[in-house]
């Protein structure tokens, strides 16, 4: 069992008086897949985001790769590079083609030659399956596409981990199909993720670990075949209920 | 409109297209027809006379006043005087290098027309941004092989050119640094900017160079003199900066959330994500207001004529006096205005051919809406 890539302990954070992340520990290993769920407003999408760095928290630590990150803005920034994001809205820069999505963080911000980011963008992109589309502008492009596109981008920092926050959900359901695929040949791959998703067949077949987290405090965490067999708790078993997601194997 | 279109009526469609569509609603409506057969009557009675005074009777190579043909315009009075409109008092034969200051802008707004070449965008970028400073040291000279030639012989269009062009430069980086501190998070920040905003902006741009002329000397050290341009060009560019900056805050607006969330996941820093990812976008929204603040600030650099600089309007107004071209007001104020009417033209095609090539790509986020 390979260790801990990002282990969090204890993590705190308050919106005013609203706890939306209530003493949060986690471990994730490096290679596995993590599919974080729970209903609408649990602190899914914090949680995520303390994970790389774009929310702060009030206690608790989030440690990469065994170093402890402070909560200062230097080394937030590092975190950031070290932590890829997916998000929900895709988010290209409209005013760059695919390409130049995908090669203007190691260009800017890795500081690679133009030739050599353009030569990695584009394996990226053919990866996703996008190699045709590299000159396109985001607008040009479907939502399957844009979100593939994403994918390549936040890939192409070199992330030790990449995490997706409801990356299918603006999707229509040929679309989902072409980010899922690119999800689980990532998965398999080893790429170490955390997922927030609703979609249970990718939590059910391609994660390591289920965790399901309600009202800011991680409820049930356990492996996929246990945890759709036979939630341990109450609200684990209404919420895949509520979902669809019968705890029928 | 559809297929049905497609076969008849599509000839007066065409035609709208290629002539305006006024000449398809004339063919369609027999009174348009009426009041474009009037309305083209006016314009020869009035475009006859203009021709006929501006061109046909016109004169334009004479000595003086009185041998120029009273039936039409004296543009004799423009023709000889034309060194000192353009170069103001700059010597003769050092008059290549007013010349090169006020020929550089027009060739960099060709070079945004022209079709793309690889690097061009470097060239403007850098030619406008150096602008400034290359135009003043070419004017004062100083150098070896360049004669020292005083700011106090600075005039005519030349003088025009470099203040409205060097408040412009001078005044972009400014607005963005102060429209980027009027939005920051930090209070004080804020408050610093909003206050030097609405001070430079509150002013009259009259009041704003006499105080500059006036007030700044007293800000310098002692043995610091600086040349009467130099205070103006100060002023200019602060109030310039001013508007300027809400017209960025503007831009700034429009950039979601998403994109300084997209930007900050892969790492980037603060100055890093304005200039790769929020500018380029918040820019590009606004290159109509930006240039339309562009046309306003050209025009108002006539205003320095308050604190005795001879640009290009000053210099022509004070031609008018000169005993030999007595009482050709009319001239001299149309060749002002058609200059000024020219560069700020060019101005407007520049930014209307900006827009054609890169319209604003608006991204699905808008329309599949946030998370939340
Ligand atoms: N900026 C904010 N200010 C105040 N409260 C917030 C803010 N962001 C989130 N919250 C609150 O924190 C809680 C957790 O939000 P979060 O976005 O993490 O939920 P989620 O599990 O991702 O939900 P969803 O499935 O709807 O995306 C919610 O109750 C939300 O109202
Ligand atoms: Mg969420």
């Amino acid at each position: 069992m390979s260790e801990a890539l990002i282990s969090v302990r204890s993590l705190c954070k308050w919106y005013g008086a609203w706890c939306a992340l209530d003493h949060v520990s986690l471990e994730v290993r490096a290679g596995s897949c993590t599919v974080l769920c729970g209903p609408s407003g649990s602190g899914k999408s914090t949680l995520l985001r303390c994970l790389n760095g774009l929310e702060e928290w009030e206690a608790g630590d989030v440690i990469i790769g065994g170093c402890p990150v402070a909560r200062r803005a230097r080394d937030l920034r590092r975190l950031r590079r070290e932590v890829g994001m997916v998000f929900q809205s895709f988010n290209l820069f409209p005013h760059l083609d695919a390409l130049a999505n995908v090669t203007i963080a190691p260009r800017v911000v890795g500081r690679q030659r133009r030739a050599d980011a353009e030569r990695a963008g584009m394996a990226l992109l053919a990866r996703v399956g996008l190699a045709d589309q590299a000159r396109k502008l985001p607008a040009d492009l479907s939502g399957g596409q844009q979100q593939r596109v994403a994918i390549a981008r936040a890939l192409a920092m070199a992330p030790r981990a990449l995490l997706f926050d409801e990356p299918t959900s603006a999707l229509d359901p040929e679309s989902i199909k072409e980010v899922l695929d690119i999800m689980v040949e990532l998965a398999e791959s080893g790429t170490t993720m955390v997922v927030v998703t609703h979609e249970m067949g990718f939590a059910r077949h391609v994660a390591h670990n289920v965790i399901f987290m309600d009202r800011g405090r991680i409820v049930e965490a356990a492996d996929p075949a246990s945890f759709f067999k036979a939630p341990a708790s109450e609200r684990a078993r209404a919420f895949l209920g509520e979902i669809g997601a019968t705890p029928v194997a | 409109m559809s297929a049905g279109t497609l076969s008849g009526p599509s000839i007066p469609r065409r035609l709208a297209r290629q002539t305006g569509s006024l000449l398809a609603v004339t063919i369609r409506h027999p009174f348009s027809l009426l009041v474009s057969l009037v309305l083209l009557y006016a314009a020869w009675i009035v475009g006859e006379g203009v021709v006929s005074w501006g061109i046909v009777h016109a004169t334009f190579l004479a000595e003086d006043r009185s041998s120029c043909d009273p039936a039409g315009a004296c543009w004799a009075f423009i023709v000889n005087r034309l060194p000192q409109f353009a170069f103001g008092f700059y010597p003769e034969q050092e008059r290549w290098r007013a010349l090169l200051v006020v020929l550089a802008p027009p060739s960099l707004m060709l070079l945004a027309v022209v079709p793309e070449f690889r690097g061009r965008r470097v060239i403007m970028v850098t030619g406008f941004g150096l602008y400034p400073f290359l135009a003043f040291m070419l004017l004062a000279g100083g150098l070896p092989g360049l004669p020292e030639v005083s700011t106090e012989k600075w005039g005519g269009l030349t003088l025009t050119m470099i203040v409205g062009m060097s408040a412009f430069v001078l005044s972009f980086p400014l607005a963005i640094v102060l429209a980027l501190a009027r939005t920051s998070g930090l209070p004080a920040l804020r408050l610093v900017a909003a206050g030097f905003i609405e001070f430079w902006r509150g002013l009259p741009l009259v009041a704003i160079l006499f105080m500059s002329v006036i007030m700044l000397p007293l800000f310098l050290p002692p043995d610091v003199e600086a040349p009467r341009l130099s205070l103006a060009l100060a002023g200019i560019t602060f109030y310039s900066a001013s508007y300027l900056a809400e017209v960025v805050r503007g831009g700034l607006q429009g950039i979601g959330r998403g994109q300084y969330e997209a930007a900050g996941a892969l790492g980037f820093g603060f100055w890093n994500m304005q200039g790769y990812v929020v500018m380029p976008q918040a820019l590009r929204s606004v290159v109509p207001a930006i240039v339309n603040t562009a046309i306003a600030l050209f025009k108002d650099t006539t205003y320095v004529m308050v604190v005795g600089l001879f640009d290009l309007l000053n210099i022509v107004v004070a031609g008018l006096s000169d005993a030999h071209w007595v009482g050709l007001a009319a001239e001299g104020y149309i060749f002002v205005g058609v200059i000024y009417w020219t560069i700020c033209f060019g101005m407007s095609r520049m930014s209307a051919r900006f827009e054609q090539r890169d319209k604003p790509n608006r991204p699905a986020e808008n329309t599949l809406g946030m998370s939340r």
